[in-house]
This record gives structure tokens, sequence and C-alpha cells, in this order.
């Protein structure tokens, strides 16, 4: 590719010096890993602020500058719909899934699978959330690519292969505190390099009113055309992302759903959430248009400056080029675009090697010390980059990014997202009934791939196929119809108590067709033993399908139902829900072998605490937003008010400083 | 560009806030059912108007961005 924007030395020493400050920035912070557990979730400690202006660099990276400012230079304001939808299932998350997953601690969306149903249905849904994470990082490198495509005029490849390069370099050795706090940073200067584009154009523009009424009223609507075009339309876009998009980003986006583990307590966890969608969503969404709204309003007050043979998914690019009449600028605001989707891709990166390492590696691997994983973590990580390097081939198939997404949320996620939404919610949901959600649900989308016209038709709501990619969007409502279908078909089927006799039948006939394999007495022919292999093999699959099928104590704590024994089993006995107050204490050393903390028996009270219930401690200083504290149990007390005993381990895990003062919640 | 006929000015927010109402009553009424959340703790009575005011803020936004591309 030619290089279409010309730029000097200048331009990429800022480019290099952001990378270097960014990295930096994180990799001081990942001293703060001290086992897998803060690797992966960083010991749950974080405010509720750090983590959501976190979760905004996550968002905004994978969502991307890129493909809203090309959607937003064709089809408007209408470019913001997919930010504006996500509130309609947070009741789901924040009193249902977010709760199920603090409180059971579960490591890994597949090691829920195997606690509400068991071991198969993990390994069917590890490899489904691999493939969406893997699929997840690849439009992360093509994007990456595609960013710097026009400036650089090397081959797209060439510069994914740097990126990537770079992205596991610095995952492998940040973990998921320095993703956090580079993130953290990343968060607000996203928004304000993103604002800056907005700010710039208008005034390149003329103002407001300039920009305001050269655009039509049909492109300022903020939701698209019903059902046309085909390739984007409200009601295609509603299923695809509002509906299969906002639950997989929720639900089922390993990678976020680490990011609210960190938080210190699900409340924290809950405003996170909440916070995020309610405002952030809506800057973030102005921030990553308006380069295409800036564009299409240059194409039509000055015709003359405007590139019209230029790429939609360069754009952004374009516009930003021309608004900031300074490089410097322009410089930095491209450095800030291209770590945004770093930190999206290392986010997703951690993420997989969480989850090859907690669902594949340490069942098969067992009993070796936490530095052992550690290390295989890092070459799992730098193995996933690999992979998100060769997948980025199947994307690059799509006219735009935005089209490639649209495609992988509708075709990647309905599976398990029905199959963790039924889990959660529904107690009759069975094992046999979520292996038919992967395995039928699968098939049926597969039917539906290859005959759209006839099986996704008639859920079109009028759009008109386009042939090249039939349904790019619809096709989320017809598969996640027919993976709904089947869990709940075969959960009907199927009960519990069939699964049972199942178990116990084909226990029997296992045991039979060994006992005639074995037979000493009664040689089997050759026919025979082919015979009583095959029922052996088959039955024995079937028995391993329904074996320990969920029992009504099994579903305790990991269902919507059953939350307060989900409650009762992270805090170890009956939570205290007596409301208290934060205490302020200084902290002394205590020798012993286990860890606990003691206050005083008036600031227990004030904390409305008891021996036994669970504390979090963090230094006073809010702006730490807890990077230095930590959880532990309180101990009987003693009687010197303003002083809290802690256990060398405790003081060490939560890299507390000495002489700072420490601010004491009673957790739940 | 799209003549401006109700398909493609206020049909998508209908659609929107009807097929999304449906589903956002369907969890407000199973985590109240569920007792996930518990009226009763003013933190979780909180929450409980926070989720309908998300509903309806969005809802605002939607209609007087609607309203604002069409009159201004």
């Amino acid at each position: 590719m030619e290089q279409v924007i010309h730029t000097t030395p200048i331009f990429w020493i800022i480019i290099a010096g952001y990378f270097v400050l960014i990295l930096g920035f994180g990799s001081y912070f990942a001293r703060y890993n001290k086992n897998t557990n803060d690797f992966f979730f960083s010991g749950r400690r974080f405010s509720w602020w750090l983590i959501t202006m976190s979760i905004v660099a996550t968002g905004v990276g994978s969502h991307s500058f890129l493909k809203y400012s090309a959607k937003a230079f064709e089809h408007g304001f209408s470019s913001t719909m997919t930010y504006m939808n996500d509130w309609f299932f947070l009741p789901f998350f924040l009193f249902g899934w977010l709760p199920i997953v603090y409180y059971t601690r579960i490591r890994s969306i597949p090691d829920y699978f195997e606690r509400r149903f068991n071991r198969n249905v993990r390994i069917l849904a590890t490899i489904a959330i691999l493939g969406y994470m893997i699929g997840y990082i690849a439009i992360g490198f093509l994007t990456m690519g595609k960013t710097l495509e026009p400036l650089l005029g090397w081959d797209l490849y060439t510069i994914i292969w740097v990126v990537a390069i770079v992205a596991g370099i610095y995952i492998t050795f940040g973990g998921q505190t320095a993703v956090i706090f580079t993130d953290l940073a990343q968060g607000f200067v996203l928004i304000f390099a993103g604002l800056l584009v907005f700010i710039l154009g208008i005034n390149y523009l003329g103002g407001f009113d300039v920009f305001w009424n050269a655009l039509p009223a049909d492109f300022k609507l903020p939701l698209a055309h019903f059902n046309k075009p085909s390739n984007f339309n409200f009601v295609g876009i509603f299923w695809q992302d509002g509906v299969a998009g906002s639950v997989g980003f929720l639900f089922m986006n390993q990678g976020l759903i680490m990011r609210f583990m960190a938080t210190k307590s699900v409340n924290e966890g809950r405003k996170a959430a909440a916070f995020n969608i309610l405002f952030l969503l809506p800057i973030s969404t102005v921030v990553v248009s308006n380069a295409g709204w800036i564009g299409k309003a240059i194409s039509l007050v000055t015709p003359e400056k405007w590139d019209a043979s230029i790429k939609l998914d360069h754009v952004f690019t374009q516009v930003s080029s021309l608004v900031t009449s300074s490089e410097i600028v322009f410089a930095f605001i491209i450095a800030a675009v291209v770590a945004a989707l770093m930190s999206t891709v290392d986010t997703l990166i951690n993420a997989v090697a969480a989850v090859v390492i907690n669902d594949i590696y340490r069942p098969i691997v067992k009993d070796r010390d936490d530095k052992h994983y550690l290390k295989a973590a890092m070459v799992i990580s730098a193995g996933a980059t690999l992979l998100g390097v060769v997948a980025v081939t199947f994307f690059d198939n799509f006219p735009t990014l935005y089209e490639a997404h649209g495609f992988f949320h509708s075709t990647m996620t309905p599976p398990l997202v029905i199959a963790i939404f039924l889990g959660i919610f529904w107690k009759r949901y069975t094992t046999l009934a979520a292996v038919a959600t992967f395995v039928v649900g699968a098939f049926l989308m597969y039917l539906g791939n290859k005959y759209p016209a006839g099986l996704i038709g008639p859920f079109d709501h009028g759009i008109e196929m386009d042939p090249t990619h039939p349904y790019s969007y619809i096709r989320a409502l017809y598969n996640t119809l027919v993976c709904l279908v089947s869990g709940v078909a075969f959960s009907f089927i199927f009960t519990r108590k069939v699964e049972v006799r199942i178990e116990k039948f084909t226990a029997n006939i296992v045991v039979n067709a060994k006992a005639h394999l074995h037979s000493t007495e009664q040689p089997i022919s050759g026919l025979g033993r082919v015979y009583y292999t095959l029922v052996w093999g088959f039955s024995n699959m079937i028995n391993s399908f329904v074996l320990n099928a969920a029992s009504d104590e099994k579903l305790d704590g990991i269902t919507v139902w059953t939350l307060d024994k989900a409650r009762e089993m992270f805090k170890g006995s009956k939570p205290n829900d007596t409301p208290g107050e934060d205490s302020i204490v200084h902290w002394k050393i205590e020798e012993s072998a286990d860890s606990f903390v003691r206050f005083s028996r008036k600031q227990m009270k004030e904390m409305a605490a008891n021996v036994g219930d669970l504390v979090y401690l963090s230094d006073k200083r809010r702006w730490l937003g807890g990077l230095k504290s930590v959880h532990s149990v309180y101990a009987e007390p003693h009687d010197e008010d303003g002083i809290v005993y802690m256990t060398p381990d405790l003081i060490d895990s939560g890299q507390l400083v000495k002489g700072k003062a420490l601010r004491a919640e009673k957790e739940m | 560009m799209h003549e401006l006929t109700f398909f493609r000015t206020w049909l998508p927010v209908i659609y929107l806030y009807v097929a999304g109402g449906i589903i956002f009553s369907a969890g407000m009424l199973i985590i109240y059912k569920s007792k996930s959340i518990k009226l009763s703790r003013p933190m979780h009575k909180r929450w409980f108007y926070v989720l309908f005011f998300g509903y309806f803020y969005y809802l605002g936004i939607h209609t007087f961005l609607t309203y604002a591309a069409l009159n201004f």
C-alpha cells in the first residue's frame, strides 16, 4: 500500500515516546503481581472509579475509532446505536451474573460451566470461549493494522506482526494489574484525544452551527433506518449488538469479567458497570464516532479539501490529519488510538491465558507451585498472540471492520450467551440441555448459514439479503432463537430425573459391556468384540455427559435463585448484614503463622463487626483506588483504639506503607 | 439518503424501547422474584431506582435526539 498521509521523524518519535511512557506506567504496577491470582484478577482490591475508567479503554479500543468513524461518515449519528443499547441487560448483570462470578470466585467462564453442569460441558464452553476471544484479538490486530496502514505505507500483515510482537511482550510480563493501570491512564487519554478531534473539527469547520446545519436531518437521527440498507440497519444491529453483543460483552467477555473481579466488592463492581454505561458510554460514542461526522461535514462544506477516494476504514486517520494543524497533536491522537487498541488486545490475551491455565493446563498438570503456572501463563499469552495474528486473514475478507465485527458477534456469541443465561436464570436447565445448546444450536446455526434465505429469511424484518454476506446482523436473532429453543426443548425432554435414569442405565450398560469384553468363561467372537466395544464407548460417552447431573444442592450459589448461599459460601459462614461505619486505623505487626487482623472492641462495635467477619483494609489515600489494600478476617479484639494488629503476610500482600493510616470496611 | 418516513424516524425508537423494555422488565422481574435484589435493604432499593432511571434516561436521550434531528 502507498503511504497516503506523509509524516516526519518527529511524528514517529512522539508515537514511540507515548508507547514507552504508557508501557512503563503499566510495568511499574506489574510489580504488584505476586501470584497467579494477582496476575489474572489483581487480588480483588480496586475501587469502582479505577475499574470503570480502565473499562473505557477496553471498550473504546475494542469498538475502535476506525470502525465507528467509517460508519459515522456513511450513516451519521446512528453510528452511536451500539454504545447506547446496553442498559436493557443490566438488571441481569448487576444482580445476577456479577454476584455469582464474584462470590463463587470462579476463575473463568468455563469454570462456571463445570460447577453448574459437569466437566464435559466445561470443555464445550472452553472451546467456544477460546474461539470467541481469539476472534476478538484478531479483530483488534486488524484494526491496528488498518490505523497504521495509511501512515506507514507498509503491507498490512507486516504492521500486524510488528504490533503483535509488542503486544505479546507487554502482556507476557505485565499481567492484569499492569493492564488495569495502563488502561486507566488510557481511559483518560482516549476521551481527551477523541474530544480534542471533535473540538478541533468544529473549529476547522467554523463553528457548531456550520457543522449542524451542513448535515441533513437523515444523517442526524440517532438510530438507523429500520431495515435498510442490508449492511447497516436498525433492527439487524439491535439483535446483533444490542442483544448478542451486549450480553456477549457483559457476560462472556472474560477480560471484562476479570476487571469486575478485580473490584474490592460486588457493590463496587455494580457502581463501575452502572457509571460506565450511564455516563462514559455516551461520551465514548461521541469520542469514537465524531471523526466520521466531522469528515462528512468537511466533505459537504469544503469538498475540495476532502479526498473522496479514501477507504472508509481510513476516515478517522484522514480527519485527524486534516483538523490537527500540528503534527505533534496528530501524532498524540494516533498514538492514543493505537495504544488503546493495544489495551483491548492485551486484556483479551490475558483472558485467554486465564482460561487456558485454569481450564486446560491446571487440570492436567496438577500440584505445581504458583511460579510454574505463572511461567506457563506467559508462554500461553505469547501463543494467543500468534493465533490472533493468524486469524486476522478471515476477518480481512469483509468490506469494513464494522461488518466483520457484526458477523463475528452474530455467529460466535449465541450458544455461549444462551447457555450462560439459562444456566444462571433457569433452575430447570439441565446438563444435556446445555450440551444441546452448544451442539444442536451450532448445527442449526450451520444450517442457517448454508440456507440463509429459507431459515434466516423468516426473521429478517424486511431486510434485503446480500448474497455475498447474507444477513450479517439479523442472523443473530435466528442464531439466538435456535440455541434458546434447543436449550429449552432439551430441558423439558431430558429433565434432571430423566438424566439420573440415563446415568444409571448407561452405567449398567458400561459394566455389562466391560464384563462381556473381559469374560474368560464365555469368550466372544471378533464381531461380538467390535459390537461390545462400540456399546461400551457410546454408553460411556453418554454417561460422561450426564454424570453428576445437577442436583438442587449442586445449584447452591450458582444461580440467581440461590445467591444467599453464594454469599454464605464466599464468607464461610452466615453474612453479617448489620450496617456499620468505616474506621480509620494505624497498623502494627503481630507475628503469627495464621493471617488475621485485630481491632479494638470499640472499633469493632462501630463497624458492627463480629469475630470471623470479612474486612477490607486499604490505604486511607482514596486516590490510590485500592492499590495498597488487603482482605482479611476479624480476629479477637483488643483495647487499643485506632490500632489494628496485622500479620506480616497481610502487610506484604497489601503493600502497606509504614506510618500511613488505613481505612477499614466490614465486607458484605 | 433515506426519506424521512416512519420507518426511518420513530419506528426504530419504538422498537428499541419495546423490545428492550421486554428484556429489561424480564430482568427486573427475575431479580425481584429470586430475591437477588431485596428492597428491604436500603442499598438495594437505591439500585432498584437506578435501574429504572437508566431505562428512562436512555429513552429520553433517544427521544430528544430524534426530535432535535427532525426539528432543528
